[in-house]
């Protein structure tokens, strides 16, 4: 008895130490604010990501409806919740921290401030401050564009990023960029997140292996990392510098299990083979019945 | 006789005359009944036109397939029946140009159980009747215990597809195996003959069966369920028509399963949405099958519970010890 009362005391002691553990957030990025300001059609389509995403853990807000674990998601109403800045919820909810899943490859930036600015309006006090400069460092430009080449000989992707900085259209310098490829659930990422050069280019070995459709095309996409100063900025193109992979249908061989029609040529010949000497034995049965009982008859005369 | 005679001459002037009247107020009649059905009919048809112009303010809520819940007059609505043999073909052939695969990181499985949950509430089944398994595994006294995730294998080389008497469970282009509720006869045949024991046979009455009633079969999602024969995990084929990730895929918390396409070499986690190649996943990992010496070639991998992120926690071996 007193044994179970001791490992139920380890337990409570063990549950308030975890929930106890600080979530220490990089001050640069609890400084972070949003580049844009809240309205209600940010906190409309927050509540529409917000449904889909957050609510299976953390409810309804101020409904006090969280799930139920060890330590327990806090109800984004409450002050614990609240109290945090904007880029602290920004990189909670982007890095995530067991149990809580990292939401950077599910969300965009973007959806993760309007995520916010949809928790911020179930509190009264909040006045929300805004970045002053959209651009970061300011010096990043505005309209950035993504050209996408093909270097057969290195066998590398070439990006180069350009923007419109003092109404000049100049190449992006020190910015990072990511190239995926398209698959089927997913993108998938190819090489290191690169910083553009001087001349606003970025290069990335594309590997000789992966497989493309029969023809070798894949859909490349190439992303800026940087949406706080670019916003969502995205480029995809098509071309053919994977692998050429065609792999027939799992269905198509014949087997034991296929259906009929594909069914191994021996137990084909096989079944027929004994269902023609099944008949035939019979066949051969009764004409020989026949020859005794003509036989028979020739004998009476 | 001749007064019967009289009698009857008589009675024929009388009728005819009686007939002359009512002849002509047959007309009369004729001609009133006919003005006022006219009439009658004429404000019938204006009232239903007035009726048909006037706008209509009777609105439905429907959810779109994309989730927006809108408003569409009520009498707009069309009832649309599926094409249940189209279903059914689609669901024999498969995705063209695919080989899914299923990857299960023993080292992140704490026992969460949402993907099971997730997957009951899909395919209908009770709380006991499992498309996956989460055993408790210890190989031996001095090893260390971990959770495992046993979904069906969808293996290359099926063994419950080669014993089937009727044709009710399949393999498709994309590697999966399915089965026809609608052709299945019971036999439990491919049951025996399944190594990874995969699938679960309803004795009793689906615990859905009566909401269910009277809706469309659909054969990649095994909904309605049918007493009296087979069901097990489908991958969640209707989930890979439209290019999500299965129903268990998605719902664990932990990041166990990644899921992908073998022919693509990616494989996409559930949780995280990261996307790695799947060859490189399995090389760098360790990653192995379950039972490849009996040559069923399964569709489904698993890393090695090393570096585990969560404690093995059995509530049900502490009470062993307390009691």
């Amino acid at each position: 008895m007193i044994k179970r009362y001791l490992s139920l005391l380890i337990i409570v002691l063990i549950s308030l130490h975890l929930s106890a553990q600080e979530w220490v957030v990089p001050a640069e990025n609890g400084a972070r604010l949003s580049p844009f300001a809240f309205s209600d059609s940010t906190r409309k389509a927050g509540a529409e990501l917000y449904n889909t995403n957050c609510k299976s853990c953390h409810g309804d807000p101020g409904k006090n409806n969280v799930i139920k674990l060890v330590p327990p998601p806090p109800d984004p109403a409450s002050a614990k919740m609240q109290s945090n800045p904007d880029g602290a919820l920004h990189f909670k909810i982007a890095e995530g921290k067991t149990p809580m899943p990292s939401f950077k490859n599910i969300l965009s930036s973007v959806n993760i401030w309007q995520i916010i600015s949809y928790i911020r309006s179930f509190n009264d006090k909040y006045v929300q401050k805004t970045q002053t400069k959209p651009g970061g460092s300011g010096a990043a430009g505005e309209n950035a564009k993504i050209k996408i080449a093909w270097l057969k000989e290195t066998h590398q992707v070439q990006t180069f990023i350009s923007a419109t900085k003092e109404k000049v259209i100049q190449p992006v310098a020190g910015t990072e960029v990511k190239l995926f490829v398209k698959r089927y659930f997913g993108n998938l990422p190819i090489d290191e997140a690169r910083n553009t050069d001087a001349e606003g280019k970025a290069l990335f070995s594309f590997p000789k292996d992966l497989p493309g459709d029969s023809a070798g095309f894949v859909q490349l996409i190439v992303k800026l990392s940087d949406e706080a100063a670019f916003g969502e900025v995205k480029a995809d193109t098509t071309l053919a510098i994977a692998l050429p992979t065609y792999r027939p249908p799992l269905n198509e061989k014949r087997a034991m299990w296929n259906v009929v029609q594909k069914a191994p040529i021996w137990l084909l010949l096989a079944y027929t083979f004994s269902v023609l000497a099944a008949w035939g034995f019979i066949i051969y049965v009764f004409l020989q019945i026949r020859v005794i009982y003509r036989a028979g008859i020739r004998k009476d005369q | 006789m001749s007064n019967n005679n009289k009698s009857t001459g008589h009675d024929h002037v009388s009728r005819e005359q009686e007939n002359g009247n009512s002849r002509r107020a047959f007309f009369r009649n004729l001609g009133l009944i006919g003005a006022t059905t006219a009439a009658g009919g004429a404000a019938i048809y204006s009232g239903y036109q007035y009726e048909q112009s006037k706008p209509n303010h009777d609105f439905v809520k429907v959810l779109t397939s994309d989730n927006r819940l809108v408003e569409v007059p009520r009498d707009q609505i069309k009832n649309i029946k599926v094409d249940h043999n189209q279903l059914t073909k689609l669901g024999r052939e498969g995705l063209k140009g695919h080989r899914f695969v299923m990857v299960i990181d023993l080292s992140k499985c704490r026992n969460a159980r949402k993907c099971i949950s997730a997957c009951q509430s899909a395919h209908h089944l009770r709380p006991h009747e499992y498309h996956i398994n989460t055993l408790i595994m210890q190989e031996s006294q001095n090893t260390a215990p971990y959770y495992m995730p046993k979904p069906c294998q969808h293996c290359d080389n099926p063994p419950c597809v080669a014993v089937c008497p009727v044709d009710a469970t399949f393999k498709r282009q994309d590697g999966i195996v399915l089965i026809d509720n609608e052709r299945c006869i019971g036999c439990r045949f491919c049951i025996a003959a399944c190594p990874y024991s995969a699938r679960l046979f309803h004795w009793e009455e689906p615990v859905m069966a009566e909401s269910d009633k009277g809706k469309e079969y659909n054969i990649e999602l095994n909904v309605p369920q049918r007493k009296g024969t087979i069901t097990k995990c489908l991958f969640s084929s209707d989930r890979l028509r439209e290019g999500k990730l299965p129903y268990c895929v998605s719902a664990c918390p932990n990041g166990v399963y990644y899921f992908g396409d073998e022919n693509q070499d990616a494989v996409t986690n559930g949780t995280s949405k990261e996307t790695f190649r799947l060859s490189e996943l399995l090389k760098v990992n360790g990653g192995y099958q379950l039972m490849p010496e009996l040559g069923t070639k399964p569709r489904v991998y698993y890393l090695p519970p090393k570096n585990r992120l969560f404690e093995f926690k059995d509530e049900r071996g502490q009470e062993k010890e307390t009691t």
